[in-house]
């Protein structure tokens, strides 16, 4: 599908869905390019590439809603699915509260390039890609103690990706992003037998603010050859360092509840608590669409509401919730977006080492493996490996192990932040250092 | 939109409400939209249900012989059609219905262990050709290959999942009142139920596999799940659970009695958490009861055996085929025969026929689950568990249903032999590391075991082991086998699955419990 013809398609299905009946619609076009590269052990391992293309159209007829997609856009299918929408909305109970957003939720769209389409990817090829695959794994099988290495995976992938928006009561929209992700993982042999592996990434909008693709291998490298030898430590409360890559699962599953949904389903934590105080001072949050070359970046969200910077945490003082137009309209409230973007953490002034330092014995976790959190009562149960920290150095690596509590109190354990972010993901989490928490062993 | 596709790497498992893949509406409706005018062309053999959609035997010629065209050792083209309802229910009223049609093609070249792709869902023979061609390129060499003499082939005499009235052809009108049903039960059951959902989603889903080899074989599969979720409020403090109910199955799978099943569990299961704690941390006896305790099979050794993984010697059990890693007493299978479950399967999704496959017998390491791929690799016959998320994916070896055989004990007998220990009964999701062989699983419901008999009720907690130990460990199996029928979803490269899992009640000699205090 060319370029141009996105939009007006979803104008298109728009216009055929009021003419079959809808007193409202909205539809969503998207095409995406997909490429992926995988290579193993000094042989290509995979190629993969597809354009691929859906609509999805909404309908809001006689007080009622449903919505259809597609991945044929033919007009005859267009056509077709959205009688049948239609009638499959007619069907329902009818919901005072399913309308499309109040078009002055679309106004005051920021005038900022954020710059997520990168101009390169058209001139990418297929022997650059691989090149980037080989390239890790070489600088992977460079690091000491290579001789552990049974196998390392590495992969490129990359989409450019375009959609629009369009809804009858005036919001139009489109947005063009690429990205571009290598990575790599790598499996030791233990001496006891085991196989462990890690892996590592990058990601971003833009082919040059990729690091060095070398340096994945090698961090990958390092991390499996440093699971070696992992021992499951003893239960207790103790002092966890949570380095920043793993650090934003935590947070988001801490932020889960903050959505309308589960507000207004009776399933949060966090009900009557905007204003109270849920962490130390230090859990500080500010969603921010509009970090340029951010991968959560945006100017509206998916339902057209434009976007706007905001603080969700400010000194461990709930802010704000993640209200769609749905369940704005349900509570009663303004919507907010119900889409996280870019998730931007207060930093500290202090680095890694130098919080391993001043923690002096604990854990630093490196990965979380399952569990979950119960978003109605904050409970949560996570499986946790890393390495013990003694005399504020790294140790040996701990595994099998277990941290557990309630986020409305353990967030109050958090007594320092980092100063080193995430860099390749929407949540820009650092290291966060939490106090006297438990931890599940033998 | 930008997200961490890197979370893809992870294995993991879970169950009920997470959001549905895709969803469907009737195949007339799609149907009259895609058959060309020459829908017969090319005057070859019926291509069965895809030839409304042109397909036919002149374009899986000319499909396959542009993906062998650079020498490939095998190819196969997947065409894919399938249509996904979803109703939901939320404050008493049915008010959100959901379609998704999909439709397309994805073209896979293999040379040794490497592996061309390409899809696409315009069915054109010249976007058809374009695909394979893109695929070919895996291999470099140039290559001719004759006309395919095409075998049209089934595996079954009767499929493992015939449905009654096919999902096309139930009206919404009979879906709903499903849903108000459980609705008003649900509420009806106790007071202190606030809030009730429901969700109820069908998919009718067809494919059609043709292989270089010349075989082409169709199959249709229907699937449906029904969750019912309940808020409930005591003394100001609220708890959370759901029941959820699936299979491949048409609506006759709801029978008065299922439902009377999902709203008593639904509701019981919420109702405790009122009363449960959770359980001490640390290491102790762990006794899992029979049906959804399958999921620590499914991480605990599943994964692991899966042969993409151990081809690449990257799994925990790559170099222990013929050995014994657990008691006499454990047989661990994975089956794709089990009738209308999650699991099953006539064809898996590169057109080979699925069994039961032994993975462990009376503690034994047999078998591992291959795809074409591993199976060539190892010089044996596919087991069958060549599977796909859609056409969109290359296939890789997936788990179908996975249980451990019946022991010689009896539930009761277990529990009252642990002195000090916990009962797992209900499961949200697990994950595992297929080289170190760590897993976890989150126990939602159970109770405290002491002096052998169940005491508090417990809540949310995760538990964690190590694969080849916990099997190690295991030393009493019950002889109450039963295969949960819930909604189980397991994600492996970015790609879910529909799996089944079951288990008798067992016991584990010791786990560490992420508990408190």
């Amino acid at each position: 599908m060319k370029k141009s013809s996105i939009l007006e398609t979803a104008r298109h299905a728009v216009q055929l869905a009021q003419q079959k009946g809808a007193q409202d619609a909205a539809a969503s076009v998207a095409t995406v390019r997909e490429v992926k590269v995988g290579w193993r052990d000094g042989n290509l391992e995979k190629i993969s590439e597809a354009t691929t293309q859906g609509l999805a159209i909404e309908v809001y007829a006689d007080g009622r809603y449903a919505a259809v997609s597609t991945s044929d856009l033919l007009p005859a299918t267009i056509e077709k699915i959205c009688g049948q929408a239609i009638d499959m909305a007619r069907s329902l109970a009818p919901d005072p509260f399913r309308r499309l957003p109040d078009p002055k939720l679309y106004e005051g769209r920021a005038a900022i390039d954020l710059e997520l389409e990168d101009p390169v990817y058209d001139t990418l090829t297929a022997e650059q890609r691989r090149a980037f695959t080989q390239k890790i794994e070489a600088a992977a099988r460079e690091v000491e103690g290579r001789e552990r290495i049974v196998s390392v995976t590495t992969d490129f992938s990359d989409s450019h990706s375009e959609m629009a928006r369009v809804t009858s009561n005036g919001f139009e929209g489109v947005v063009r992003e690429t990205s571009f992700w290598p990575s790599a993982e790598v499996s030791v042999r233990d001496p006891d037998g085991r196989r462990p592996e890690d892996y590592d990434y990058a990601g971003a909008h833009h082919l040059s603010d990729l690091p060095d693709v070398a340096l994945i291998g090698r961090s990958a490298a390092k991390r499996a050859l440093g699971r070696i030898g992992a021992t499951k430590g003893t239960s207790g409360k103790r002092t966890l360092a949570i380095d920043p890559r793993a650090a934003g699962s935590l947070l988001g599953r801490l932020m889960g509840p903050l959505s309308g949904a589960a507000l207004q389903q009776k399933r949060s934590m966090f009900e009557g608590k905007e204003g109270q105080r849920i962490g130390s001072d230090l859990l500080d949050v500010v969603d921010d669409p509009f970090i340029v070359r951010g991968l959560g970046s945006r100017l509206f969200d998916g339902e057209g509401i434009a976007a706007k910077p905001r603080s969700i945490f400010e000194a461990g003082v709930l802010r704000s919730f993640y209200i769609d137009n749905y369940y704005g309209l349900k509570l009663g409230r303004t919507p907010t977006s119900g889409r996280s973007s870019n998730l931007t953490f207060k930093l500290g002034d202090k680095d890694q080492p130098a919080l391993l330092k001043q923690i002096g014995d604990g854990l630093l976790v490196t990965g979380f493996l399952g569990g979950n959190s119960n978003g109605t009562t904050g409970d949560f149960s996570l499986g946790i490996q890393g390495f013990l920290i003694k005399g504020g150095e790294l140790a040996e690596p701990f595994a099998e192990m277990n941290l557990s509590g309630n986020h409305l109190e353990f967030w109050n354990h958090l007594v320092a932040v980092g100063n080193d972010p995430f860099a390749f993901s929407s949540s820009r989490v650092p290291t966060l250092v939490f106090e006297g928490v438990q931890i599940a062993g033998t | 939109m930008a997200n961490d596709n890197r979370i893809s790497r992870r294995k993991f498992l879970g169950y009920g409400a997470a959001s549905l893949a895709a969803v469907a509406m009737s195949d007339a409706l799609l149907g009259c939209a895609h058959a060309p005018a020459d829908a017969t062309k090319g005057g070859g053999a019926s291509m069965g249900y895809f030839e409304r959609f042109g397909v036919d035997e002149s374009l899986i010629q000319r499909g396959l012989a542009a993906a062998m065209s650079k020498g490939a050792d095998f190819a196969d083209l997947f065409f894919q059609h399938r249509v996904v309802n979803q109703l939901g229910l939320e404050d008493g009223e049915v008010n959100r219905a959901y379609a998704s049609i999909s439709l397309g093609m994805g073209v896979r070249a293999v040379k040794g262990d490497q592996t061309g792709y390409a899809f696409t869902e315009d069915f054109s023979p010249e976007s058809i050709e374009r695909a394979a061609l893109t695929a070919a390129a895996i291999a470099t060499a140039k290559a001719s290959i004759g006309n395919i003499p095409i075998q049209r082939t089934s595996f079954v005499d009767k499929s493992r999942y015939e449905v009654q009235t096919r999902w096309e052809d139930v009206a919404l009108s009979q879906k709903l009142p499903i849903l108000n049903q459980l609705n008003a039960r649900a509420l009806a059951a106790d007071p202190r139920i606030q809030k009730v959902s429901v969700s109820l989603a069908d998919e009718s889903g067809v494919i059609l596999v043709a292989r270089s080899d010349g075989r082409v074989v169709e199959d249709f599969q229907p699937m449906t799940s029904l969750a019912l979720s309940c808020i409930a409020e005591q003394n100001g403090r609220r708890e959370s659970n759901s029941y959820s109910l699936a299979g491949r199955a048409g609506i006759e799978l709801y029978s008065p009695a299922a439902l009377d099943r999902v709203v008593d569990r639904a509701v019981q299961r919420t109702l405790i958490l009122f009363d449960a704690i959770q359980p001490p941390a640390g290491e102790m006896p762990v006794v899992l009861t029979a049906g959804s305790s399958g999921i620590l099979l499914h991480e605990a050794i599943g994964h692991g055996m899966e042969a993409d993984f151990n081809r690449k010697g990257i799994s925990i059990y790559a170099d222990k085929i013929g050995q014994s890693i657990a008691p006499s007493l454990i047989t661990i299978v994975d089956d794709g025969t089990i009738p209308g479950s999650r699991g099953a399967l006539n064809v898996d999704d590169e057109g080979n026929p699925t069994e039961k496959t032994v993975l462990v017998d009376k503690g034994v390491l047999k078998t591992f689950l291959h795809d074409e791929i591993s199976a060539r690799h190892y010089g044996v016959k596919p087991t069958g568990n060549g599977r796909r998320e859609s056409y969109a994916y290359a296939p890789i070896p997936r788990m179908r249903a996975t249980y451990m055989e019946n022991g010689p004990h009896e539930r009761e007998e277990i529990i009252a032999s642990v002195k000090k220990g916990i009962l797992c009964e209900t499961f949200t999701n697990g994950q595992v590391q297929i080289g170190a062989g760590d897993f976890t699983f989150y126990v939602k419901n159970g109770f405290l075991i002491e002096d052998g008999k169940l005491t508090q009720p417990i809540k949310d907690v995760n538990l964690i082991g190590n694969g080849p130990r916990v099997l190690a460990n295991i030393d009493m199996v019950g002889n109450d086998l039963l295969i949960d029928e819930g909604r189980w979803t397991c994600g492996k490269d970015g790609q879910g699955a529909p799996v089944s899992q079951g288990m008798p009640t067992v016991r584990v000699a010791s786990l560490t419990v992420g508990g408190q205090g």
